[in-house]
């Protein structure tokens, strides 16, 4: 992803905004949740710009070990992180900045005269949507399949870093072959039995997927025990071992 | 005109004469420009709220605020019931000489009052009605702190429902800066709701050139006109 995506009608202002205050000589601050996309919006702005954490950048100052006077435009990522906050624009002050920070802090407030707030992805569906089908694409192109979305299990809890890793994730497990499996299983319990794990620790690896697939597959106990072909008793046995991963 | 009807013109403090109806008799030029602010009938009731309780004078020491006017204190006198006089002592101990910010950016006004309501006002319901005087050429500014202000009055009316935002210039008055007569542009937000407005804690004496008034219902930000 290089760009900001800006589907939904929110988004677009913010776009319009930083496009705005990019001809502007002025510092913007550029605030949300984590994987909402801050980053790509600050490229928008300054897209030549020296990218630094505010903390290094201040610590880089302090030991003297940056030439300020090379850089006409800094993107500061995580500005909350500086310490000395008056000190440190001080150094600053003829450079247009974009500052990143999860929150907008009332610290620096003086030292940004925009200050931009990106919803989360929740709040903004078209550009959701898009991201989703982006996301979709690049991973069923890398693992060469073709998934539809209802079986992609979606993680929002942050934005477009954790979409991004479960479309992946689900697309990746949704791929996986019977030699696949076997080379990750074999992988796996290699590290659990130099752990020092046993046949009947280990056993559950197997026996719980299956019970849970089963589960999902047959309608009653009696099903399940008919097809997997083994005693109703020893079923009900391994659901009492296995009740709380079940 | 007689040499005390010629000083009190030409006194530096406003001075007002009312019949017994609040009508205004007689006024001086600095009166004549504080009522541009404030209403005959809110200077009246002053007034008579400070008028002594029998014929004579009464000085009173409060503070009061009119646009950017300030008075520490009030004169009020009446000989008979048919007038009353009303004084009011300016302010002038914080008057400073203006001087012309050495990071001033030309810039466009209506772009500025843009990317600050749509980055303070994204996702808010707020209605607002411009009405902009768009022959107001490109002009000279501290554009961080003009933000930081516009950013702090929309910040504080963005849960109102309906607000008019005028831009224009004012006629008939000029900020003297360096000797130099600059026309005023003013930014007015007016609502038909009450607005609670605290202006920037940095804001005082930082930038001279900046003024944000209020009253009930209504915020003015007010800038001169350096092209």
């Amino acid at each position: 992803m290089t760009k900001f995506i800006a589907a939904s009608s929110i988004s677009q202002q913010i776009l319009k905004s930083a496009k705005l205050s990019a001809d502007l000589p002025i510092n913007t601050l550029i605030y949300g949740q984590t994987g909402v996309g801050k980053k790509l919006l600050a490229k928008e702005i300054l897209p030549n710009a020296l990218t630094i954490n505010g903390k290094d950048l201040e610590k880089l100052i302090i030991a003297k070990q940056i030439d300020l006077a090379t850089h006409s435009e800094i993107v500061i990522v995580n500005v909350g992180s500086v310490i000395n906050v008056e000190e440190f624009f001080s150094h600053l002050k003829n450079i247009k900045l974009v500052g990143i920070n999860l929150d907008k802090n009332d610290r620096f407030n003086q030292y940004f005269a925009i200050k931009i707030e990106i919803p989360s992805l929740e709040e903004r569906v078209e550009d959701l949507q898009e991201l989703i089908e982006i996301y979709k694409q690049e991973a069923m192109g890398i693992y060469n399949i073709n998934l539809s979305l209802k079986n992609i299990n979606l993680d929002l809890s942050g934005n477009g870093v954790t979409l991004k890793q479960s479309i992946y994730k689900s697309i990746l497990l949704q791929s996986i072959t019977t030699n696949d499996m076997l080379q990750t299983m074999e992988m796996y319990l290699t590290k659990k039995l130099k752990d020092g794990k046993t046949y009947r620790d280990l056993l559950e690896i197997f026996e719980v997927p299956l019970l849970k697939a089963a589960k999902k597959v047959y309608k009653s106990q009696l099903q399940m025990a008919d097809k997997l072909e083994i005693n109703r008793i020893t079923l009900r046995k391994k659901i009492h071992q296995y009740f709380g991963e079940l | 005109m007689t040499i005390y009807e010629e000083l009190l013109e030409h006194d530096l403090n406003p001075f007002m004469l009312f019949d017994g109806d609040g009508k205004i008799k007689n006024f001086n030029k600095e009166a004549e420009f504080l009522l541009n602010f404030v209403s005959p009938k809110e200077l009246f009731n002053l007034a008579v709220s400070y008028a002594s309780q029998t014929f004579g004078f009464r000085r009173e020491f409060i503070s009061l605020s009119y646009d950017k006017q300030t008075f520490y204190a009030i004169l009020v006198g009446y000989v008979s019931d048919d007038e009353i006089v009303l004084r009011l002592y300016k302010e002038v101990s914080g008057t400073k000489m203006l001087k012309i910010d050495t990071n001033l950016k030309e810039t466009n006004i209506f772009t500025l009052i843009e990317l600050s309501k749509s980055t303070t006002l994204l996702g808010s319901n707020i209605l607002i009605e411009e009405i902009y005087d768009v022959s107001i050429p490109l002009l000279k500014l501290n554009v961080n702190e003009f933000l930081l202000s516009l950013n702090n009055i929309f910040e504080q009316i963005k849960d109102a429902k309906n607000i008019t935002l005028r831009v224009y210039l004012k006629t008939g008055e000029y900020e003297v800066i360096n000797k130099k007569k600059y026309k005023i542009i003013a930014i007015e937000f007016v609502s038909k709701d009450k607005i609670e407005f605290y202006p920037l804690k940095v804001e005082a004496g930082k930038n001279d050139l900046l003024h944000v008034t209020s009253n009930k219902n209504s915020i003015k930000l007010e800038l001169p006109l350096i092209v």
